[in-house]
């Protein structure tokens, strides 16, 4: 009983808040509706027991791409009430896209019963007794190697990427030189001067 | 009770939202980058909640991969983004028209 | 399996990531004084690979129980790949240095890019097939938006980046139905529930995987982003573009339709001949008003996917080599137009991208337009240049299954797509000379053209023997 009602709260609060996310003024709202839909989707994946997915979802969505898109926001001085003309204009064929979509697939939902599943073909049934995290750690590290390594090839490149592409050498800032700090010692730096009284400063 | 249908169904219309979402804020690519953030959420419910039904686990690393890549879409997304915008002064999508398709 | 005999087999890949490493390592301590360096060892990194890829540990097989494929299929499109990927590493530090001295970063990225269209041509499972996938889109973005202080590059990426996220997200929807509806990822799996009858669930993760790979090939009604990209993309990265990962995601395409929905082949066929025909129309069609040479070569690379898809529609193995003999012609082709285009550059060596600007070539630099009229015949398909035979291979393939009308057809929007060519041909010809472009500078690409330009030529018809085995052996590892 209680996971039904569960699963109906999370999934009307994923679908409504994906629904603002793509419809709010604000984009700045948009990313929180965002995040509120992330969290939500979580939830429903801890009710079919993938507690590690709804985990990362948190972590790595909430944690660290939800606040990339806010930085950006914040980051981009942008005219947003401008931005929002024209919305009318495509909203017709949106409606229309969305509603041909969903009854496809809805169709193809309701076909689930229809679909003949050999669930012996199975190549890393979910093992009794262990859990979630360390079922799927097990698989990553051995049959997934392979793919697990080009993910990290996936990573490298997204973060070449924005290196690449985002960084420039600024002329006229002033950074810090750690090793020139730490090189530097007491001696170069402090003097000790017997001041005579009234005789003006030697610099 | 709760079956697999609910889960697709869920799914089904976060993918539609998603794409509809791309259609309607053809101005704003910000909005645009999360719709594709929405779709590929559908993605992993469709893998979770299939992987929990089959009792496989394949679905469950899938959608781990795919977390995985989005978190990459997201940062060179972003990144081309911000070059666009230091470039031109806006993010505006229709303004992409000095190339004409 | 143990993993060391399956990492063996995954030799390219691995001699690919672990020099890219390096090399990154060496750009970042050296900084862009060493792009020279780093292009050359990238290239001779891609060479080492695509001999390892050509002879194959143990004489190949199936690595990660099913996941990765080291067959003759792959070895052949492996080789395709890293020939042009190598040749765009080589062009590019020439077309970069007007602005700025290239950074290290452009041949790394090519690398990385070629380990994802590595694993997608050896993908045994979609899970592959998706990370490769992304590897290459993800390095691709970055390149199409290189040139970050031209504008018309960052909205190239931008469009790229966006469209292709969206496909993406198609292709895994229907990955997810897939797997739902047959139990499994393993391609062989997928034709084993596939053979047992097509549900409506599998349909659609059939149809959304179909889409989301043509856009990958740009074929119609997923092409809308290639004049655009291509145009705004910097020159050398466009060669790139138009080349290897489109043979990567031919090949991919390719694979998927054979060997894991290879049981529902009469659905799929339908969607191909569709996009087939599209594709070769609407690349004719649209192409005639173009007055940018790279926005053309776009719609001809749409007309040229549409063509080497008839070899796809027959299903049999000898057409499946006819599309890989297809894409190791227009390889060629296309490679030796861009670096045509490439040498398109005025008095004052900026690049210069107009049709009319080439009027007259024929007087000004007799050899270029020489070559580049050899190029535009070919991609035409007219005989006798080499262009022509993997068209005959590919309508030859369709007649074979009983496909008469449709090869008709295709025979007749051919002749359609021929008439831009000439129109080039004419104006490098006829037309009164254009002011002339700046003398070459460079023997490596003097070399490249002169290379390609013996391939495609009648001569090339003398490597038909060992190019119709090794594709044949290509298409039999499938089958």
């Amino acid at each position: 009983m209680i996971q039904t009602i569960a699963f109906y709260l999370f999934a009307t609060l994923v679908i409504a808040s994906a629904a603002l996310t793509i419809v709010a003024r604000n984009p700045v709202h948009s990313v929180l509706w965002l995040i509120l839909s992330f969290f939500n989707a979580a939830g429903l994946m801890v009710l079919v027991g993938a507690e590690f997915i709804a985990m990362l979802l948190v972590i790595v969505y909430v944690g660290a791409v939800a606040v990339l898109f806010l930085f950006v926001v914040m980051m981009l001085d942008i005219d947003f009430a401008e931005l929002r003309a024209g919305y009318a204009q495509y909203l017709p064929f949106g409606v229309l896209l969305v509603l041909v979509l969903s009854a496809e697939m809805i169709f193809a939902v309701s076909a689930w019963s229809a679909g003949g599943i050999a669930l012996s073909a199975s190549v890393a049934p979910v093992p009794e007794g262990v859990p979630n995290i360390e079922a799927l750690g097990t698989l990553i590290y051995t049959r997934y190697l392979f793919i697990f390594e080009g993910a990290g090839l996936v990573l490298l490149v997204a973060m070449i990427g924005a290196i690449v592409l985002t960084h420039r050498t600024r002329s006229g800032t002033r950074p810090q030189n750690v090793s020139q700090q730490v090189k530097r010692r007491p001696q170069d730096a402090v003097r000790k001067i017997d001041q005579p009284v009234g005789q003006g400063m030697d610099l | 009770m709760i079956g697999l249908q609910h889960y697709l169904f869920v799914s089904a219309v976060l993918f539609a939202l998603g794409v509809f979402g791309i259609f309607l804020n053809r101005k704003n690519v910000i909005i645009i980058l999360m719709a594709i953030e929405l779709i590929l959420l559908s993605v992993n419910i469709n893998f979770v909640a299939f992987s929990a039904y089959l009792g496989d686990l394949v679905g469950q690393v899938f959608a781990m991969f795919v977390l995985t890549v989005a978190a990459g879409e997201a940062a060179i997304g972003l990144a081309i983004l911000v070059i666009y915008f230091r470039g031109r002064g806006t993010i505006a999508v229709d303004d992409i028209n000095r190339m004409k398709g | 399996m143990s993993n060391t005999a399956s990492l063996l087999l995954t030799l390219p890949e691995l001699i690919l990531s672990v020099g890219s490493l390096a090399l990154l390592m060496v750009a970042a301590f050296v900084g862009d004084s060493a792009t020279r360096a780093v292009t050359w060892a990238s290239a001779a990194l891609l060479g080492v690979a695509a001999l390892a890829a050509l002879f194959p540990a143990n004489g190949g097989g199936l690595a990660f129980d099913g996941l990765y494929h080291a067959d003759a299929f792959s070895a052949f499109a492996k080789l395709l790949i890293y020939i042009a990927a190598a040749v765009s590493v080589v062009v590019a530090p020439r077309f970069f240095e007007r602005a700025a001295p290239l950074r290290a970063e452009y041949p790394i990225l090519i690398l990385l890019s070629s380990i994802g269209m590595g694993m997608m041509v050896s993908a045994g499972d979609m899970l592959t097939l998706y990370v490769g996938l992304e590897l290459q889109s993800l390095a691709a973005y970055v390149l199409a938006s290189f040139m970050r202080r031209d504008s018309r590059s960052a909205e190239a990426g931008l469009k790229y980046f966006v469209l292709g996220a969206l496909a993406s997200g198609i292709l895994l929807y229907g990955i997810s139905l897939v797997y739902g509806f047959t139990g499994t990822t393993l391609f062989s799996g997928v034709a084993r529930a596939f053979g047992d009858g097509l549900s409506t669930g599998e349909l659609f993760g059939l149809v959304f995987v179909m889409a989301g790979l043509a856009f990958k090939i740009s074929a119609v009604p997923f092409h809308m982003w290639t004049p655009d990209v291509y145009e705004g993309a910097p020159t050398p990265v466009t060669a790139f573009f138009a080349s290897a990962p489109k043979v990567a995601a031919m090949a991919l395409l390719v694979r998927v339709a054979v060997e894991a929905m290879g049981p529902a082949s009469s659905a799929w066929q339908q969607i191909v001949i569709f996009s087939a025909l599209a594709s070769t129309i609407l690349g004719g069609v649209a192409a005639i008003g173009q007055t940018n040479i790279k926005r053309l070569l776009a719609y001809s690379s749409i007309n040229n996917v549409g063509f080497a898809l008839f070899g796809l529609v027959a299903g049999t193995a000898e057409g499946v080599a006819a599309v890989m003999t297809y894409m190791a012609v227009y390889v060629a082709m296309t490679l030796g137009s861009f670096l045509c285009v490439l040498q398109m550059r005025n008095a004052a060596g900026e690049p210069i991208e107009t049709i009319e600007s080439l009027s007259g070539l024929s007087r000004t630099r007799p050899a270029l337009a020489a070559a580049f009229a050899m190029f535009m015949f070919s991609l035409a398909g007219i005989p006798p240049l080499f262009g022509f035979w993997p068209k005959f291979l590919v309508f030859d393939a369709v007649v074979g299954v009983g496909l008469w009308p449709l090869a008709m057809v295709g025979i007749a929007t051919s002749v359609i797509g021929a008439f831009y060519y000439l129109k080039i041909v004419k104006t490098m010809y006829f037309d009164e000379p254009a002011p002339a472009y700046a003398p070459v500078t460079s023997y490596t690409e003097g070399t490249l053209i002169a290379v390609s330009a013996l391939f495609v030529s009648p001569l090339g018809y003398l490597a038909i023997p060992a190019l119709g085995a090794a594709s044949l052996a290509a298409a039999r590892s499938l089958f």
